[in-house]
Parts: C-alpha cells; sequence; structure tokens
C-alpha cells in the first residue's frame, strides 16, 4: 500500500467515523489548514449522498418471484440424484462460440432435468412418458399452489373476474412469464403471458379453428393456450370440457 | 455450520428472503445495461441455493452480495462488455461551494449536485467508475453494508475498501458536477 493508498484510508476511516478520539481529533484540525483534504472531504460526501440516493424500495412481488423460482428448483432437483442447481434462466444463453454450446447444452440437460422432475413430482398419476416444456411446467406447479397464495382483493378485470394476490412473474424455459390468479365465483384459475408461445405437451391436442392454441390435461390440471400477438396459457383445476368457457370470462388480451 | 446438500428450499428461504432489500439495492446498480435487475435477484437467489449446502451461513448478507455481483460481472462478461473509465479534470470548483468558515450558508456541494441531477444521472455516473470502486460504493452506499461486510463480501481488507469508497465517491462527485456544469450551460 504506497502512501497515497494509506492517506485516503485514513481520512475514508476519520469520515466513516472509525478513528479514535486523538486521531480523529487530528484529522480535525488538518482538515482546516489543508484545501486539498478538505476538498477531498466535500466530495466524498457529495458522492456518498448521491449514491444512498440510488436506494430504491423493493418492486412488489420480487420476493414471490424469487420464492417461486427456488420452488421451481427445488421441485426440479427432488427427483435427482445431484445436487440443486438453478432451473429458470433469467435470459438466454450467451452469444459466442465454445461458450455459447456450453450454455446451451447445459441448459438443455437442465430444462430436460426439470421437466422429467416436474412430470414425475407434480403429476404422479401421468404418464411419465410424455413431455412438458419447461414453461408449461412451471406454469402448472404455480396452478398447484393456489390456495396458498395470496389474498382476495379486487382489482378490475372482467366482469366477474377478481384478481387473487399479485402478479408474479419468473423466467422459465428461457420464457419470461407473467402470472396472475383470477377467481370467478368458485373457481380459480392462473393466467399466464409470455411473449413467446408456450410450447404444446406432447399429449396436447391443437384446436380447430383457432390457429395455433391448444389444450392439454396434467393430473388434476386442465391447460387451456391461445397464441396471438402474446401467448396466454390458462391453467385451472377445471374438467376439459369447460376450460374455454372459464377462459372466455377471464381478461385475456 | 454445514448443511446438508439439497437443504430444504424453505430454510433457504427464511434464511435468505430477509435481505432481499440489500440484494436488490446491489442488483439495480450491478446489472449491465438491458438487464433487468429483477431477473438478476432472480438468478442471485438460484445461484444462492445451488451453493446453499455448502454455505457457513457466517455472514448470510455478504454472501448473498458476494453471489450477485458475481453473477453479474459473469453475464457482463459474456456480453464483452466492460466498464468505462473516464479520466478528466476535477471540475467541483465550477459548482458554487465554500468553506463553511469562509461563507457561512452558501450552496452546500452535495446540495447543489443532487438537486440538480436525476437519479437516472447518478446511476449513469456510477456506472463511469471502475468496478472495484463502483462495488464498493454499491454495497457501503447503497445497500448500507458496512466496510467490514463489504470487505467480506468483496474479499479484500477493510482499508483497500475504504479507500476505493473514498475515491469512488469523490470520483462520482466530480463526474456529477461534470453533468450539472454541461446541463446548465445547454
Amino acid at each position: 500500500m504506497d502512501r497515497r493508498d494509506r492517506h485516503d484510508e485514513l481520512l475514508a476511516a476519520f469520515l466513516a467515523g472509525h478513528l479514535d478520539p486523538a486521531a480523529a481529533r487530528h484529522w480535525d484540525e488538518h482538515l482546516l489548514e489543508c484545501e486539498q483534504c478538505w476538498r477531498a472531504a466535500r466530495e466524498d460526501r457529495a458522492g456518498r449522498q448521491a449514491a444512498q440516493a440510488l436506494r430504491q424500495p423493493v418492486p412488489p412481488g420480487l420476493a414471490d418471484r424469487v420464492a417461486f423460482a427456488v420452488e421451481v428448483a427445488a421441485a426440479a432437483s427432488a427427483g435427482a440424484e445431484r445436487r440443486p442447481r438453478p432451473a429458470a434462466r433469467s435470459r438466454p444463453p450467451g452469444r459466442h462460440g465454445r461458450r455459447r454450446r456450453w450454455r446451451l447444452a447445459g441448459a438443455g440437460i437442465l430444462a430436460a432435468g426439470l421437466v422429467v422432475s416436474l412430470t414425475i413430482t407434480l403429476f404422479p398419476g401421468e404418464h411419465r412418458t410424455g413431455n412438458v416444456p419447461a414453461a408449461v411446467a412451471a406454469v402448472a406447479r404455480y396452478a398447484q399452489g393456489l390456495p396458498a397464495r395470496g389474498q382476495h382483493s379486487p382489482s378490475g378485470g372482467s366482469p366477474g373476474a377478481v384478481e387473487v394476490g399479485r402478479p408474479v412473474t419468473v423466467t422459465a424455459g428461457g420464457q419470461r412469464i407473467v402470472l396472475r390468479t383470477w377467481r370467478l365465483g368458485r373457481a380459480e384459475a392462473v393466467v399466464a403471458v409470455s411473449g413467446r408461445p408456450f410450447p404444446m405437451p406432447a399429449r396436447a391436442r391443437g384446436l380447430p379453428g383457432r390457429g395455433m392454441a391448444w389444450s392439454a390435461r396434467l393430473g388434476k390440471l386442465g391447460l387451456y393456450c391461445l397464441n396471438g400477438r402474446t401467448s396466454e396459457l390458462v391453467a385451472a383445476p377445471v374438467p376439459a370440457a369447460r376450460l374455454a368457457a372459464l377462459a372466455a370470462r377471464l381478461p385475456l388480451a | 455450520m454445514w448443511r446438508a446438500v439439497g437443504a430444504d428450499h424453505r430454510e433457504f428461504l427464511d434464511a435468505t428472503l430477509p435481505y432481499l432489500e440489500v440484494v436488490w439495492q446491489v442488483a439495480r446498480q450491478a446489472a449491465w445495461d438491458g438487464q433487468d435487475p429483477e431477473d438478476l435477484v432472480q438468478e442471485t437467489y438460484l445461484h444462492a441455493y445451488a451453493g446453499f449446502g455448502s454455505f457457513r451461513g457466517e455472514n448470510t448478507r455478504a454472501w448473498l452480495a458476494a453471489i450477485c455481483l458475481n453473477v453479474a460481472r459473469s453475464q457482463a462478461r459474456q456480453r464483452r462488455r466492460r466498464p468505462l473509465e473516464v479520466s478528466g479534470p476535477a471540475v467541483l470548483d465550477a459548482l458554487p461551494w465554500t468553506r463553511p468558515d469562509v461563507a457561512q450558508g452558501a450552496a452546500d456541494v452535495a446540495d447543489a449536485v443532487i438537486a440538480g441531477l436525476d437519479a437516472e444521472e447518478v446511476s449513469r455516473c456510477l456506472r463511469l467508475l471502475p468496478e472495484p470502486q463502483r462495488a464498493c460504493i454499491v454495497l457501503m452506499d447503497v445497500a448500507g453494508y458496512t466496510a467490514r461486510e463489504a470487505a467480506e463480501t468483496l474479499g479484500c481488507p477493510r482499508g483497500t475498501v475504504l479507500a476505493r469508497v473514498h475515491r469512488g465517491r469523490r470520483r462520482l462527485a466530480q463526474l456529477l458536477a461534470e453533468a450539472g456544469v454541461s446541463h446548465g450551460s445547454s
């Protein structure tokens, strides 16, 4: 450490109130005499106050989002024999050469692990040969937790539909997904919205005359997906025959 | 205490969610341009969960901040973006500041700087600092860590943290003063 480092360290310690009384008194006297150090002290204070002004409250829903992402990761690791790894990624892989290939390979393995684990963990009654894409599995996982999430809080929506709790944003399978829970009478449904189409699970069926729309059954959950400018996936524990009617009453785009 | 690998995720959330606020403050400043800080927070918690089995639990706050900074750094490296370092003249003289023993009640530098510049400008200037200085400022001034905690997070001596945060603050004030001058003259 050179003399300048030592000087800066001592001045910073003085400004932070870390020096003993004798040393602090020395610096007090020094600052009154030394123009350079006085300026340094003023600049330190200005910089500190400016940086402190950057503090912002945590956005509503971030805690839910984090907790949900960890739950998904935990569910993904529950069926595997290896240690837990992140299951949901916040961004697509990098774009350069070998790293990208490694990341793609890793993401593929991770997504496959998530799909298999969620299929096994969440839908034990289903045939395990079915393929559930990570984004769809994440929505289904969230929909399964409906009774435990949020409190009744009216906040608009289509007539009759009441939003429950707050929206949660999560990234799974490379898709950024916003999840909202709606209550219609005694039924509750999750509406997941993404800028990218939700991939069709292997056992889903396309809906004739509705473009890329599809529906599927996962355990007790019915899934109903509409693909337009955005992709919307409705998940609710209702019979498939009722799902389209339920979706029609929800505030879809 | 060492935890078993694959520890209950509820235990993990109980131990780490109380520090969401500080992780958020760090993530907001550590995220590179175009990266959503909320994504960085989520990624931080997923990395932390993956490593929770081997975490000793000595200082969860410092541990989470270190992960957040590492994730941000790693992702920034993947984008091959580096912090821009700017060297320029100290222009604090351009602002109306004086020593209190010379002119009572004169405008304060910090007040003048902060009053004239919004948070976006402060954030932009903060990004111009060398990464080690920026990390110290983010941890101590934005997230509210002590110098000791910041030193633990960054893996360097406390004195080094103090020196870096001091230089970083000074440079930040100078950059803000520059920005304030240019705004005022346009």
